[in-house]
C-alpha cells in the first residue's frame, strides 16, 4: 500500500521510495526505506498529511505520499 | 590587532541556530546582504577568553549541502570557496538534541570537507523531559569532533563552547565517510584527474549548481568535463550517499544515544490535536489574528499620542527660541515635522514585529502552513505562501524573499506577484491617521469601530492577494513540479532575547531605512512649499492685502490669507494644481496629490508630507491629526477628509503598487522587469478605479 | 548677516537631501563596481 492510504494514528514501515517523484530533500529528512512512519494528523480532505518519520515531524501533500510505498506493521 | 577566527554557524532550520548566534554575539551583530543577491547576511563579533575574538557568520538554515534554494546556495558557495574572505577557519554545526539523527546528516557532510568542525547539541534542557541520554565521549570519538552540549534557553554551556572555539586548531579534520564509497570507479577516475583535490569537494561541485566567483573558476571549470553522468544517475548517487550517511549515523547513535520512551513526555501531540484540528485549528488562527490587530491598535495609541504632541511642542519651542529666519523655519516645519512622521510609527511597527516573531519562534507558523495548504492550493498558492502573506504585513520585501522555500516555481511566482497586496507596515501610518479622522469612535462587542476598520483593510488586502492569485493561476501557463515538504518543529516558548533582538533590528531598519528617505523628502518638500517663482509668490503680501483691503480683516486672518496664497503659488502648489484634475474625481485636493506622488518613495511619507505642507506658515502648535481635521475642501466646503474621500484614500492605498524598493526586489527574484512592471501598472490602475468608484458612490 | 547664514544652511540642507535621494533612486556611483552577481550573468541564482 502507499503512504497516502494510511489512517490517522496508524504506523507503517517504508519499503520503497520512487526516486523520480520524491525530492532529495524529503529523503534527507529521513524518508528512507526501513524507517518507521506514523500519520499524526490530517488536514481537511486528508491533505496535506502530518507525519512522524523516524522522529522527524513533517507535512507532505497527498500527491507526494502516493509515491511512497509502505507496509503496515501489524494488522 | 591579532587575527580573528572566522567561524561559520551552520545548522538545520529550527535547531535554535539563531539563539546560539545571539548568545555568542549579543548586540555585536549586524545584518546585511550578500553582494548582488538579496539573501540576508548576519554576522557578529564574539569575545573569547584571553582577548581572542571570533568573527561569526550565521549562515542560512539548511538540511544538507545539496542546495535547492538561493539561501542554501550561500552555504555551499562559502564552504567551497577558500578564497572568500569569510571562508571559515572553523564550522560550528548546531543541532537539536531531539532531532540528532537528522541533524547529523549535515554535520557529516561538512566534516567531509575537512573543515575543523564543532558539534553543538542545543536544547539539552529537554533531554530529561524526552528521556534522552547521550554518551558524549563515545560520540566525540566516533564523529571525530568536539561536542558542546548547550542550552540557550537555560544559558548553559555557552562558555564551554567559547573555550572550544578558542582551541579550534586542536580539532581533527578527518572525514566521517569515505566519499569514494559512493561509486568506486567514478571516484577513481576523479582522483586520477585531480590528484590534489578533495574528492568530496569535487563531488559537490559536480552535483551542485554553484557560483564560485572569479578566483576559483579555473580550478572548477575542468570539473565540468566530469559531468558525464546523467541528471537521473547523479540523483540516484546522491540518494545512495544519503543512505550511506544515515547508516553511519544510525550505527553511531545506536551506542551513543539511548532514548527511554517511558519517561518521554509529549506536549506536541496534545497541542497539535487542538491547534491543527479541522475546526478548532482555524478558529484559533482567526482569533489570534483578531487579537493581534486589536492589540496593535489599542496598545500603541498611548505612546503615539504622546509622541505626536511632543513633536508639536518641540516644533513650537524651536520657532520661539531660535533666531527668526529661513533655517529656523526649515528646522521647525520641515525637519521636526518630518522626524515626527517617522518616530510616531515606532510603537506600532514594534508591536507588529513582536507578534510575528513570537508566531515564528513558537513553531506555530508551521501549523498555519499545514492548515492552509489545501485552501491556498485552490488559488494557485502553496501553504508556504501563508508565511510571506503574513510577514507581508510587516514589509513586502522580506516577504518576497521568504518565498524562496516554495518548491514549485509557479506557486512561488504567483506568491511574489500578489504579496504586495497585503497590508505592509508602511500602509499602517496612512490607514491609522485616516481612520482616526473619518471613522467614528465607539465600540461593538468590545471591539472598537476603528480597530474593526483596520482589520477589514487587512482582510481586503489579503482578499485582493488571494483573488488575484486565483486569476493568475488561470492565466499563467507554467508547468512546474510541485513538491511540498514542511518541517513541523516542536512547540517552544519564544526566547525573550531572540524576540527582543528581532523587534529591535526591524524597528531600527525602519527608522534608519525609511526614516532617511522620509527626512530627505520632508526637506525637499518644505523647500518647494516655501519658495516659488514669479510675482504671485514673491509679492503675496501686497496682492492679498489689496484684495482684502475692504474687508477689515484682523491681522491674524490677513496673515493666514497671505500664507495660503503663498502656498498655492509655491513650486509645490503649481505642481499640485497640475495633477489635480486627475485626482479630483477621487475626492482629493492638490495637497493630497503631492502626498500620493511622494508616497512612491515610501508609503509612510504620506503623513510626513501632509504634516510638512500643512505646517508651512502656520504659527500654532498643532498635532498632525488636528491639522488634517481642520482642512477644508476648497470646492465643496466641509472637511476635506470626510467619510467618502477617506474611504477612497484608504482603498487607493490598499491596492496601489507604490513601493520602488519592492519593485526592485521583485525584479531581482524573478530576474525580469516584466513582472514588476505588470505589478505597477495593474495594481495602481485597479487602485485608481476602486477609489474613484468608492468616492463617487459615497459622496 | 543672520539671514545670509540661515539661507546658506537651508540650501546646504536641501543639497544634501537631494543628493541622498538621487543616489538612492536614480543613480548611484558605487553600484556598478560592486555588482558581482545578478541578472543574466550565469551565477546560478535563478
Amino acid at each position: 500500500m502507499t503512504l497516502a492510504e494510511l489512517k490517522r494514528g496508524q504506523q507503517g514501515i517504508i519499503t520503497d521510495v520512487s526516486s523520480v517523484h520524491i525530492p532529495l530533500k524529503l529523503l534527507e529528512m529521513g524518508c528512507l526505506p526501513g524507517n518507521l512512519v506514523e500519520l499524526v494528523q490530517v488536514a481537511p480532505f486528508a491533505d496535506p498529511m502530518y507525519l512522524n518519520i523516524n522522529g522527524t515531524h513533517l507535512a507532505i501533500r497527498k500527491e507526494t505520499a502516493i509515491h511512497i510505498i509502505i507496509e503496515t506493521a501489524h494488522e | 590587532m591579532s587575527k580573528q577566527i572566522n567561524v561559520a554557524l551552520i545548522g538545520n532550520p529550527n535547531t535554535g541556530k539563531t539563539s546560539v548566534f545571539n548568545a555568542l554575539t549579543g548586540l555585536n551583530q549586524k545584518v546585511g546582504n550578500y553582494p548582488g543577491i538579496t539573501v540576508e547576511k548576519k554576522e557578529g563579533i564574539c569575545k573569547l577568553p584571553r582577548g581572542v575574538k571570533a568573527h561569526i557568520i550565521d549562515l542560512p538554515g539548511t538540511y544538507s549541502l545539496n542546495a535547492s534554494s538561493l539561501d542554501e546556495n550561500v552555504v555551499i558557495e562559502l564552504l567551497l570557496n577558500k578564497n572568500d574572505k569569510d571562508y571559515p577557519d572553523l564550522a560550528v554545526v548546531v543541532s537539536d538534541v531531539e532531532n540528532l539523527k537528522r541533524n547529523l546528516l549535515l554535520f557529516t557532510q561538512i566534516k567531509d570537507l575537512k573543515i575543523p568542525t564543532i558539534l553543538v547539541i542545543n536544547m539539552s534542557d529537554r533531554m530529561a523531559y524526552k528521556g534522552i541520554s547521550l554518551d558524549i565521549d563515545y560520540l566525540e570519538q566516533e564523529l571525530k569532533t568536539k561536542i558542546a552540549l548547550i542550552s540557550t534557553r537555560k544559558n548553559k554551556g555557552i562558555n564551554e563552547l567559547k573555550e572550544l572555539i578558542t582551541h579550534y586548531k586542536e580539532l581533527s579534520t578527518e572525514p566521517c565517510l569515505d566519499a569514494s564509497s559512493i561509486d568506486e570507479s567514478y571516484f577513481e577516475n576523479l582522483r586520477k584527474a585531480f590528484p590534489n583535490q578533495l574528492l568530496y569537494k569535487l563531488w559537490l561541485v559536480i552535483t551542485q549548481d554553484v557560483n564560485f566567483g572569479k578566483t576559483d573558476r579555473k580550478t572548477y571549470d575542468a570539473v565540468e568535463d566530469f559531468k558525464t553522468k546523467s541528471k537521473t544517475d547523479l540523483k540516484r548517487l546522491q540518494q545512495k550517499e544519503t543512505i550511506k550517511r544515515y547508516q553511519f549515523i544510525n550505527e553511531t547513535l545506536k551506542k551513543g544515544q539511548t532514548i527511554d520512551l517511558n519517561s518521554a513526555k509529549d506536549l506536541r501531540i496534545k497541542l497539535d490535536r487542538i491547534l491543527t484540528h479541522k475546526v478548532w485549528g482555524y478558529l484559533i488562527f482567526g482569533a489570534i489574528l483578531l487579537t493581534i490587530f486589536q492589540a496593535i491598535y489599542d496598545w500603541s495609541s498611548i505612546p503615539m499620542d504622546f509622541i505626536d504632541s511632543s513633536f508639536a511642542s518641540l516644533s513650537e519651542w524651536t520657532k520661539n527660541t531660535l533666531p527668526e529666519g529661513a533655517f529656523t523655519n526649515l528646522l521647525a516645519e520641515g525637519i521636526i515635522s518630518g522626524l515626527g512622521g517617522i518616530v510616531i510609527f515606532i510603537p506600532q511597527i514594534a508591536f507588529l514585529f513582536l507578534f510575528i516573531s513570537i508566531l515564528e519562534e513558537s513553531g506555530y507558523m508551521s501549523r498555519v502552513v499545514f492548515l492552509m495548504d489545501r485552501i491556498m492550493r485552490r488559488f494557485g498558492l502553496s501553504g508556504k505562501s501563508v508565511v510571506p502573506l503574513i510577514s507581508g504585513t510587516a514589509c513586502a520585501i522580506p516577504a518576497i524573499m521568504a518565498t524562496r522555500n516554495i518548491e514549485s516555481w509557479k506557486e512561488r511566482l504567483i506568491t511574489i506577484l500578489v504579496t504586495p497586496f497585503t497590508t505592509c507596515s508602511a500602509r499602517l501610518p496612512v490607514y491609522l491617521i485616516i481612520i482616526a479622522l473619518v471613522i467614528p469612535e465607539g465600540r461593538i462587542l468590545g471591539l472598537s469601530y476603528q480597530a474593526l476598520t483596520l482589520m477589514l483593510l487587512y482582510l481586503i488586502g489579503f482578499g485582493a492577494a488571494v483573488g488575484s492569485a486565483w486569476i493568475l493561476n488561470k492565466i499563467l501557463k507554467i508547468k512546474s513540479k510541485s513538491f511540498f515538504v514542511v518541517e513541523m518543529p516542536n512547540y517552544k516558548l519564544p526566547l525573550f532575547k531572540n524576540v527582543a533582538l528581532t523587534v529591535l533590528e526591524k524597528t531600527k531598519a525602519f527608522v534608519f531605512g525609511a526614516g532617511k528617505i522620509i527626512l530627505a523628502i520632508s526637506i525637499v518638500l518644505w523647500f518647494l512649499a516655501s519658495y516659488g517663482p514669479g510675482d504671485n509668490f514673491n509679492n503675496a503680501d501686497t496682492i492679498v492685502t489689496e484684495q482684502y483691503a475692504s474687508e477689515n480683516l484682523t491681522e491674524d486672518e490677513l496673515h493666514q490669507k497671505i500664507e495660503s496664497h503663498k502656498l498655492e503659488h509655491s513650486f509645490i502648489g503649481i505642481a499640485g494644481h497640475a495633477i489635480e484634475p486627475a485626482i479630483r474625481p477621487l475626492g482629493y485636493d492638490w495637497k493630497i496629490g503631492i502626498a500620493i506622488v511622494s508616497s512612491f518613495a515610501a508609503r509612510e511619507v504620506f503623513v510626513g508630507t501632509l504634516a510638512t505642507i500643512y505646517s508651512v506658515g502656520s504659527d500654532e502648535e498643532e498635532t498632525i491629526k488636528n491639522r488634517m481635521a481642520g482642512e477644508v475642501n476648497p470646492i465643496l466646503g466641509g472637511p476635506l477628509f470626510n467619510f467618502a474621500s477617506g474611504i477612497s484614500l484608504l482603498l487607493f492605498y490598499a491596492f496601489a503598487m507604490q513601493c520602488m524598493s519592492t519593485l526592485a526586489v521583485v525584479k531581482k527574484e524573478t530576474n525580469s522587469w516584466k513582472w514588476p512592471m505588470y505589478q505597477l501598472v495593474i495594481m495602481s490602475g485597479f487602485a485608481y478605479i476602486v477609489a474613484l468608484v468608492a468616492y463617487q458612490v459615497l459622496k | 548677516m543672520n539671514t545670509i547664514i540661515q539661507n546658506i544652511l537651508v540650501f546646504s540642507a536641501l543639497g544634501l537631501a537631494l543628493l541622498f535621494l538621487v543616489r538612492k533612486y536614480i543613480w548611484s556611483p558605487k553600484k556598478k563596481s560592486t555588482k558581482a552577481c545578478g541578472g543574466d550573468d550565469g551565477c546560478g541564482c535563478h
